[in-house]
This record gives C-alpha cells, structure tokens and sequence, in this order.
C-alpha cells in the first residue's frame, strides 16, 4: 500500500510537470484549473480506472468525462505517461489542425471517451453512459471530473436529479473544488455553499477529500464504488495552480502565459530532473 | 379552390393523422429487433407517443421530465455507449433551449444521436408564437455532421424513422404534430439521397416539404387551370440536400418558388437561393415567415396568414414569371 502510494506521488509530481511543460509548450493556457486537477487525474488513471492503453477502444472498459474540459492538457499528459501515445505527441498542443486541441476532442485521439469544453454538459452525457451501462447490467463505472465554476449550470443539477432518479451508482462524480472561476472567487460570483447539502438534498452519497493527497482521493473513490443504489459525489477540496507558488489561489491564472524566467522558477519548485 | 376542403380535412382530422400515433408504434416495431434503440423523453410522451414503447421496453424509455439540455446530454451518453437513442421533444425547445448541447454534445462529438422535434412549425397550432418552431430547421441545417430530414406524411415518417434507426451519425427529424396519412402515390419511396420530382414541369418550380407538400400538392390543379406548367419537388432531406435536382430544376424553369412553415431565412427558402445563386442565374421566391413569429391560431388560419396556401403559390407563380419574362 505503502508502494502504491509512493508511486502515486511520483506519478502526480511528473504529471504535474509534464502538464506544465505542455501548456508553455503550447504558447500559455489554462494552468489554474489544470494544476489543481493533476492527482484527480492521477489516481484514476493510474490506479482505479480500468482502462488499457493496448485496448483503447474496449467495451467493457471505465469511461471519463472531463467535464471541465479546459483542463484538456492535463488528460492528454495522463493519457501520454500511460501509455496511449508518445509523450513527445504534446508538442502539438493548441497547434492548428493537431490532435491535441485545447479543449479535448475525441474523434482525433483514442483513450478520449467524450469531447467537451462547453461547460455544465458532462455529467447528462455520464448519466447517459451510466444508464446503458446498467441495462447491459455491466459493472463498469463512468467517471465524471467537475469543475466547482461550472456548478453554476442548471444543466448539471438536471442531470443530478437524473441520476438520482434512474439510480446511477455506477457513476462518481469528483467535484474539483478550487473555489475560483473566472471572475473571483466562487463564493463571490455565485455561492455554491452549503455544496454537500446540496448533492445530498439531490439525492446523492457525498464525501470529502482532499484533492492534492492521492491517499485522500483513493480512499473517497473506492469507498464511492461501493454505493448503493445512489451515484456518489466526492467534492475534492484543492488548490487552483496548485504546486506554482505565485500562481496558487490566484483567479487570474485561470488561463495566462508565462516568461522565461516564470518557466524556470516553475520548474524549479516542482523540482524538475531532480 | 380547394381551401374549404383543406380547412374540414384538417379540423376533422380524417385525412390528417397525429404523428404520434406513427412515431410510438414503428418505433416500438424497430426496438423489437433493435436491442440498442432507446427512447428519451422530456414529459411530452403524449406529443410523441412512446407510451406503447415504455410499457413495451421499460428499461429503454428514459424520461428526464422538463429537462431538454438534459435530455440531449443523456441521448449523447447512451450514443457514447453504441446505443440509439431517439431523443423527443417540442422543435422548438429542442432546436432553441438545447441548443449548444446539441452543438457540442451531439454534433461536435458526432455521437449517433436522433433528435425529433415533434409538434413542429405550424402544427403548433394554438399554442402561439412561444411554441411554433420556426427556426428549427435553420439552426440545424448550420450544424456540421448534422442530417436534416422534414417528411410530409405518415408513410414517409415511417420510412424515415427506419432509415435514422439503421444510419449512424445525428440526425434531426422535423415532425409536425400533425401529417396526411398518405400524400403521395404508392411509387414514391423515401430516398435519403434523392428529392422527389412530384410533377414535371417547364415553366417555374416549386419546392417544398413538410406539411407544405401538402399545399403545394393541391396547387397543382389551380396553376393548371391557370395555364401554369408547374414542376413539384418535394424535398424531404434538406441536408444534405439533392444539389442536382434544385439545380436542374433552376436550370429547366428559370424560376422556383419555395414553400415552408418556417422562417425563409435560413429555412429551405434560404437553403435554395444559396445553392441557385452560387450556381445559376434563377429567380427565388421564398413562401414562408418573414421576420415573424407564429401566431394563437389553427393550422388553417396560420398556413393562409402566411401565405402557404393555393392561392398565394398561384400568384406567387404568376408573379415569378412576369419577372422571369422581363429578365
């Protein structure tokens, strides 16, 4: 366990480092919302999804919805260190006519369940995916990654009244709380609080972890598989541009750019070829 | 003129059939070969009528109650999934209220999602200017990987359910609540590829689909007894559309007029002056709303106030050709 966990860490510091690499790569983008979903990402890619990198387009395999979809480069990155295609693809980020736009795309890349990028859509197409999934009577699970801005969304709380209706257990949902969107602070723009109390008035199993300990987030997960009869919620408490000092819990890192000298000291904090 | 007999046939109801009674029944027929067809619902089961289809496939018939963003993201998953799912709602929320998701969710990820809106155009009816969709058709044909198809009758609803069941990609299908049993003659065959050419004629022509067909099938006779030669296209499938036979069409008369219950800018109207102008030197003339909204009215009010009626296609069609002659 131990082991497991170690490599977990491991694998989230270098994903976290690649993904960075990537984003600057690609001329600046959205490294907030990226940062703050790198061991979200971790874990279920590299520890309780089920999915084969040889087999991308198995049946009976987990399915991801990145509901956040801006935080695109972060997914390519996983799906590259896991194996999917080569980590020198990322190059090609944001470049025109690439298979690695910003927003992810999931007719130009395998290992891509669902395109999205327009927020607030993820969790009715999981609810769709979780229902078949059911009637097939298949013991696969839909994962679905939100972000806490695009709570705001009527659409997401159609789905959740959805999923508690049809009882998708099968599906968990993991709420990347940063507690920033665009404009401020979610608190500010439009309060989502008390956000636990509200999964649960929609009839969901809701639990907490902390979004930047992959112990915290296995443990939520795979308590999470066992419900039910009702999907599960686990709002993640991170940080936005987690690992940047200068841009942690900062909105206007949302999406930006960086300097030279930013670069370094980036790559410098998350000890890079250490 | 005929209008008196096309008022009491639609009032009564005997040769207009409500479309859901089709919708229900050939989709419940397909799913019992089909393992994979769904229905999703948005609480208008009574508009489309796939009660028979939940009491027959309970596990197939999803309903996310007022709720149509949800109800496209829901079809798309169960089509992430390889099924087929045949997503039903009023044209005009699905068209307007769904609108980006059926952009991105459908349409961008090119999922094989079926859209129906059902109670479309002027079948409305009473329900006014918040319900009668008149745009439905415009936004779906700007789409990419999107397939638009408008039947005119009952049979041609059923052909067309069949063909969306077995095609993969979306696919919008515009159903009014309200069709002729049986408009045309048993030859004609639904073809995706090909418009139908009802009527060959010289001297101008006229194009149209959906409950349109209907009124324009009833022209012929008047332009006839006007000594108008008039060449009837009914064109099911908007998009992609038969380029061929407008064009031929444009080429042979000189002159089309176009007939929709639907905005003419971006509607058919729009879809063949862009094809004709792009291509050849032809006169438009676009029957259909203008800038307008849909009207507290019946079918027969609504149709004749908006000039989808005989004697505004014949003349329209005389107006055409003193045009066509000067030019």
């Amino acid at each position: 366990m131990e082991d497991k966990i170690t490599e977990l860490k491991n694998t989230a510091r270098q994903l976290r480092i690649n993904t960075l690499k990537a984003i600057t790569n690609a001329g600046g983008g959205h490294y907030g919302g990226s940062l703050s979903t790198i061991e979200i990402l971790t874990v279920l890619y590299f520890d309780v999804m089920k999915v084969s990198p040889k087999k991308p387009d198995d049946y009976d395999r987990d399915r991801l919805v990145l509901s956040k979809g801006h935080a695109g480069p972060v997914l390519y990155t996983a799906l590259a260190m896991r194996g999917y295609f080569p980590l020198s693809d990322l190059k090609d980020l944001d470049k025109p006519l690439s298979n690695f736009p910003k927003h992810v795309d999931r007719l130009k890349l395998k290992g891509i369940d669902v395109s999205t990028g327009a927020l607030g859509q993820g969790l009715s197409i999981a609810c769709g995916m979780a229902i078949s999934l059911k009637q097939q009577k298949k013991g696969n699970f839909v994962y679905v990654v939100l972000g806490d801005g695009e709570l705001n969304s009527g659409q997401i709380w159609e789905a959740a009244m959805a999923a508690s209706k049809y009882g998708l257990d099968n599906i968990i949902a993991i709420v990347d709380r940063n507690k920033l969107q665009i404009d401020g602070l979610t608190e500010d723009i439009m309060p989502l609080e008390p956000l636990k109390d509200k999964w649960a008035a929609f009839g969901w199993d809701v639990s907490e972890a902390d979004g930047h300990d992959v112990a915290s987030l296995r443990d939520a997960i795979y308590a999470a598989q066992k419900s039910n009869g009702k999907p599960s919620v686990i709002i993640v408490k991170t940080i936005k541009g987690c690992g940047i000092s200068f841009m942690e819990g900062k909105c206007q890192w949302h999406s930006g750019n960086i300097d030279e000298n930013q670069y370094k000291k980036c790559l410098q904090e998350l000890g890079d070829g250490i | 003129m005929p209008s008196g007999a096309r008022r009491r046939y639609i009032e009564m109801n005997t040769e207009f059939k409500q479309c859901a009674a089709t919708y229900g029944t050939v989709l419940t027929e397909l799913a019992k070969d089909n393992p994979d067809i769904f229905v999703v619902e948005a609480d208008l089961m009574k508009a489309s009528g796939t009660r028979t289809f939940m009491e027959a496939f309970p596990d197939r018939h999803i309903n996310v109650g007022v709720a149509e963003q949800n109800l496209v993201g829901i079809a798309a998953g169960l089509a992430a999934m390889d099924r087929i799912p045949f997503a039903c709602t009023m044209a005009n929320f699905i068209s307007q209220r769904a609108c980006d998701q059926v952009t991105i969710s459908v349409a961008l990820n090119k999922f094989n999602v079926k859209l129906v809106g059902c109670y479309a155009g002027l079948s409305q009816e009473k329900n006014g200017a918040t319900h009668i969709s008149i745009m439905d058709i415009a936004i779906m044909r700007c789409l990419p990987n999107m397939k638009v198809i408008v039947p005119s009758d009952h049979r041609e609803l059923a052909d067309v359910l069949d063909f969306a069941s077995k095609d993969t990609g979306p696919l919008y299908l515009r159903m009014p609540r309200v069709l002729p049993e049986k408009l045309f003659d048993s030859s004609y065959k639904f073809s995706f590829d090909k418009g139908y050419q009802i009527n060959a004629g010289s001297d101008l022509t006229i194009i149209s689909n959906g409950i349109s067909s209907y009124v324009t099938v009833e022209a012929l006779d008047e332009l006839k007894k006007e000594n108008i030669d008039a060449r009837l296209i009914h064109l099911p499938v908007v998009k992609p559309v038969d380029t061929d036979l407008i064009l031929k069409a444009a080429i042979e008369t000189g002159a089309i007029i176009t007939v929709e219950d639907h905005s003419v800018y971006g509607g058919l109207g729009g879809l063949v002056s862009e094809i004709v102008s792009e291509n050849r030197s032809a006169m438009v003339a676009r029957i259909g709303l203008k800038d307008m909204f849909g009207l507290t009215a019946n079918l027969d009010f609504q149709l004749n106030y908006f000039g989808i009626s005989v004697e505004n296609i014949v003349k329209t069609a005389k107006n055409i050709l003193i045009k066509k002659k000067n030019t």
